[in-house]
């Protein structure tokens, strides 16, 4: 009876554990396990590969630029997402006419599909008719609607910008939810012995609120690096990650292989697994070095 | 506060393992095709969809539920199930099943000759009535062949031509549609003059690409093998060509950025007014149609000398896997596609082009259609039989935009590369 006591816990994390080794497991194994075979275009595996999927993807023209790419845009758009949901949550936080508005207003970019947002902003800058490019005509930015200059998503240069903004646009709502979550959960009394302790507004921010928020900083944070490392919608959608390769992250290289070969596309994924990772390693890291010092 | 890292880290690990395994989604569910009881059969489609995606009235689905419940009506052991995937989708979604042993009974989409090595396909005189293949359009056929022995079925096919805006031409005062490339030019400046953003249409961009490169390479007796059957990608005249095109753009007469536009952009547009001249085909008609454009002529595609005497000629396939046996059930519906009005209704829904006699005798009196009909015949098709095709035309949509923005050669000669290697 004693040892059937023993064995209760399994009863109950047992369905959790299975469900895990099933849909989570199991497809990274395959993954894994697909990357070392040789596979055509059209599905059928034709034996071991060794490593020369690998040998391949490492030798690909743009794939080192591709891969310093991918880390810049995890890195842009995380931040970016990070400090406008720190002062969004603040805002949030206090009490204003119209707060409950405000903020159901913000779930809207994170209740309407990603997909969706990227197509609209990709019609909002169509050099023919996009309202944007519309609305920069009536400024005097450009001279006329149709030409070069009325089309930002067709140059690296000006589409980065714009994938990263409609990235941040899409991160913001769900880390503004999450700091808003971690702001209710300071208690009150700590900001009173803070006041009559004399600290000013920018102590009290950067010594109670910003370390008191440091769990749910981290958690929203780490969730952001890995969507936005994975994220996939919002370039195919607006530049497929052209012109050529050069707005392209490894997700999208991953996509752009799997048309051509299906060996190659599954050792990217494995490089981008690994990506996300280390980056969640060094992540880690950081934040932790963070509360050692503070 | 340790704890909580701790538990942060798991729920980190966690989330990427979830995370990434989403990635590769996509498992097919198909492959349970056993006949059950009292001889009924299902065969199982995969099918394309050449229309406006699901709920418009011309999509796959609403096509196939037609042609299928007649079917059965008259087949009553008979069931067919067709599942239609989108033209981006469909290659990546069979190659899934593939992979995973789930095929289908019946595929139809752009290629059959990746499977046949493999041994995965019906001949197609095991499936398919001589009276019905010896009706198609003999060059068709003979391009379904891999080694002699014909494997792939000619399903649609179409071609394409120089769509130009009539109303644009008037009031650029250019007479009649360019012959040549110089002609081409001087008639893309008189519409830039005359206020046309896009003088000419240029859809270099992921979609297409490698069919309006091909189009352009033919004008200067250029394409993607020379005659000896050689990869010829960065030959010196098609380094010619994109030089020329090079030159359009730069002086602002195409669309802007061609290596990022798609074509079904760039035809809008066309429909819209806003572009002077596109290559186009039968298919995008209803595209003009429907953005209400009425006053376009149809023409030969300029050459750098003349106008071309071939064009671009597509055809997609229809093939049945062996794997799940059912070679006569499959017979009965390969014949009653081809000789009922299912294969005809195709072509009037989509306007696609038929691949047999019959059916090009029954479209002859349609207008819009004759100049491509006419051309059909001496039509230049993709090397998609070679293998290396299956990697040289992604690379082609994803980078030959940029041979018009930067070195011509140097892009040109990357793509060589990528068809030599290996």
């Amino acid at each position: 009876m004693r040892r059937l006591r023993a064995l209760e816990p399994i009863a109950w994390v047992g369905p959790a554990v299975v469900l895990i080794v099933l849909v989570v497991l199991w497809p990274v194994i395959e993954m894994i396990r697909s990357s070392f075979l040789k596979i055509s275009r059209f599905g059928v595996v034709q034996g071991s590969n060794g490593l020369a999927n690998y040998d391949k993807l490492f030798n690909e023209k743009d794939f080192a630029d591709i891969m310093v790419r991918s880390v810049i845009w995890v890195v842009a758009v995380v931040a970016l997402t990070v400090l406008i949901s720190l002062a969004l949550a603040q805002l949030f936080n206090q009490r204003f006419p119209g707060r409950k508005i405000a903020r159901w207003a913000l779930i809207a970019p994170w209740a309407a599909s990603v997909l969706m947002t990227a197509i609209i902003f990709k019609w909002m800058l169509d050099p023919e008719v996009g309202v944007i490019n519309q609305i920069r005509l009536k400024l005097g930015l450009i001279d006329a609607m149709g030409g070069a200059a009325a089309d930002q998503l067709g140059d690296a240069s000006t589409a980065m910008p714009w994938l990263v903004f409609v990235a941040v646009f899409v991160s913001v709502p769900f880390t503004t939810y999450a700091l808003l979550a971690g702001l209710a959960t300071i208690p009150s009394d700590v900001y009173e012995a803070a006041r009559m302790d004399g600290a000013g507004r920018l102590r009290t921010y950067w010594s109670i609120t910003l370390p008191l928020l440091r769990p749910a900083l981290t958690v929203a944070a780490l969730i952001n690096v890995m969507n936005v490392f994975n994220s996939f919608p919002i370039i195919w959608a607006m530049t497929h990650g052209q012109p050529g390769y050069s707005t392209a992250t490894s997700t999208i290289l991953m996509f752009i292989l799997k048309g051509s070969d299906i060996g190659e596309s599954a050792a990217m994924s494995v490089v981008n697994f690994g990506m996300v990772i280390v980056l969640t390693v060094i992540f880690l890291r950081v934040s932790r070095w963070n509360k050692e010092v503070a | 506060m340790n704890m909580k890292l701790v538990g942060g880290a798991a729920l980190g690990l966690a989330t990427v393992l979830v995370l990434s395994s989403c990635g590769s989604g996509g498992s097919g569910d198909g492959g349970n095709t056993q006949a059950s009881g009292g001889g009924q059969v299902t065969l199982k489609m995969v099918a394309a969809d050449y229309g406006d995606g699901p709920g418009k009235p011309n999509s796959g689905e609403t096509f196939w539920k037609g042609v299928v419940d007649e079917f059965h009506a008259a087949n009553p052991n008979i069931k067919v199930e067709v599942q239609v995937i989108n033209w981006n989708d469909i290659d990546k979604q069979v190659a899934t099943m593939v992979q995973n042993g789930q095929v289908p009974d019946i595929l139809q989409t752009g290629d059959y000759s990746g499977f046949v090595k493999d041994q995965l396909l019906y001949k197609v005189d095991e499936v398919l009535s001589p009276n019905v293949s010896g009706d198609m359009l003999q060059k068709f056929a003979e391009f379904g062949k891999v080694d002699g022995t014909a494997y792939g079925i000619p399903f649609v096919s179409s071609a394409r031509a120089l769509f130009y805006n009539k109303d644009l031409f008037a009031k650029a005062n250019i007479t009649e549609p360019p012959k040549t490339w110089d002609e081409l030019k001087a008639a893309a400046e008189k519409l830039k003059a005359a206020g046309v953003t896009q003088p000419f249409g240029l859809p270099l961009g992921q979609e297409e690409a490698q069919a309006e490169s091909f189009l352009w390479m033919l004008g200067n007796g250029g394409g993607y093998k020379d005659a000896s059957g050689k990869w010829a990608i960065n030959s010196p005249q098609n380094v010619e060509t994109f030089t020329y095109m090079k030159g359009l753009v730069d002086a602002g007469l195409t669309t802007p950025n061609p290596g990022t536009k798609d074509r079904k952009t760039v035809w809008e547009d066309f429909g819209a007014g806003k572009v002077g001249m596109v290559n186009g085909g039968p298919m995008s008609i209803p595209i003009f149609d429907a953005a209400g454009l009425k006053n376009y002529g149809v023409a030969p595609i300029p050459g750098k000398a003349g106008p071309l005497d071939t064009t671009l000629g597509v055809m997609d396939w229809i093939m049945a896997f062996n794997k799940n046996g059912h070679a006569a059930e499959i017979k009965k519906f390969f014949d009653f596609f081809y000789t009922g009005n299912a294969a005809t209704k195709i072509s009037d829904t989509y306007k696609l082009l038929p691949v047999t006699n019959g059916g090009i005798e029954k479209l002859s009196s349609d207008e819009k259609l004759k100049p491509f009909l006419d051309a059909l015949p001496n039509a230049s098709f993709y090397p998609f039989q070679d293998p290396k095709w299956a990697e040289v035309n992604p690379a082609i949509k994803q980078t030959i935009g940029g041979a018009v923005k930067e070195d011509p050669a140097k892009v040109l000669g990357e793509l060589q590369k990528v068809a030599e290697a290996g």
